[in-house]
């Protein structure tokens, strides 16, 4: 009774193809996304770069894609990846259609404001505050969190509790996205 | 008033948790030894260690693309990155 196969199966995906992918896979934390999935789509939207955009804008696609990649690696669960990936979908969607309408759909829907919009054709990824309420502000809340939630994509509307964790996870994936940039650098400048 | 009180100090300990935990995470982490840092000064160092890993992404962004416009198709680089996507 010989084992009727007719096609051999695909080869399993080895794990670890190459020793470099190894050196950037170590240490993979356990809370943060797994470094595997932050190199996946980086490299993928890396992939998706190099046939298509010019060379002069390369640099700030790149940034963005890294900056997405680590938005899309991370637990939705997270504010700021859900931040971060609203607001590339607001980008994209200013790019294609006109902003006025971009307005009126982001007023009615998500909080981000078009002072974010701007903020973001500058050059910049941050999180802009809300267009007319201020932040809601804790006791014992020091004056100090106002500029940490500029910096963290979705900070902006956050409590001050859901503020310090959401920092915690967010420099936790910060690490790991230079990391694991730096290991791509250091691999292909060694070729 | 007690309600509010005890509610006050639980989530005075949650922020004192969460704080330490940030505390952890910034390099200067090890230096430190241990000691227990006043709030505003571990805010700051966030921020400027948050500012200074988007630098960092940024250079090492620029770098990246210096890279591969150097990198052509049939290089090894375009190699590896073709087989660990398959």
């Amino acid at each position: 009774m010989a084992a009727k196969r007719t096609a051999p199966p695909p080869p399993p995906p080895t794990p670890n193809p190459i020793p470099n992918r190894r050196a950037l896979a170590s240490g993979a934390g356990s809370a943060s996304p797994s470094k595997r999935m932050l190199a996946f789509h980086f490299l993928r939207a890396l992939s998706r770069i190099s046939s298509a955009t010019p060379v002069a804008c390369r640099t700030r696609t790149i940034r963005r894609a890294a900056y997405f990649s680590m938005a899309r690696a991370a637990s939705p669960r997270r504010s700021w990846s859900r931040a971060l990936l609203r607001q590339v979908r607001v980008r994209r969607a200013v790019r294609s259609r006109r902003a006025v309408l971009m307005r009126r759909r982001v007023v009615s829907a998500a909080p981000a404001p078009p002072l974010g919009v701007r903020s973001i054709s500058a050059g910049q990824i941050t999180s802009a505050p809300l267009a007319g309420a201020p932040p809601p502000r804790q006791a014992g809340e020091p004056a100090r969190a106002d500029a940490l939630r500029r910096l963290v994509p979705g900070g902006g509307e956050m409590e001050y509790c859901s503020l310090l964790e959401e920092t915690a996870d967010y420099v936790r994936c910060l690490r790991a996205q230079v990391q694991l940039m730096q290991g791509l650098v250091d691999l292909f400048s060694g070729q | 008033m007690s309600n509010r009180r005890s509610r006050a100090s639980v989530s005075e300990e949650e922020i004192n948790e969460l704080i330490s935990r940030l505390q952890t995470l910034l390099p200067s982490a090890r230096r430190r030894g241990g000691s227990q840092a006043s709030t505003t000064k571990l805010l700051k160092e966030t921020c400027s260690y948050i500012k200074s890993l988007h630098r960092e992404v940024d250079d090492l962004s620029d770098r990246l693309s210096d890279l591969m416009a150097t990198m052509d198709h049939n290089s090894p680089g375009a190699e590896i990155i073709r087989s660990l996507l398959r």
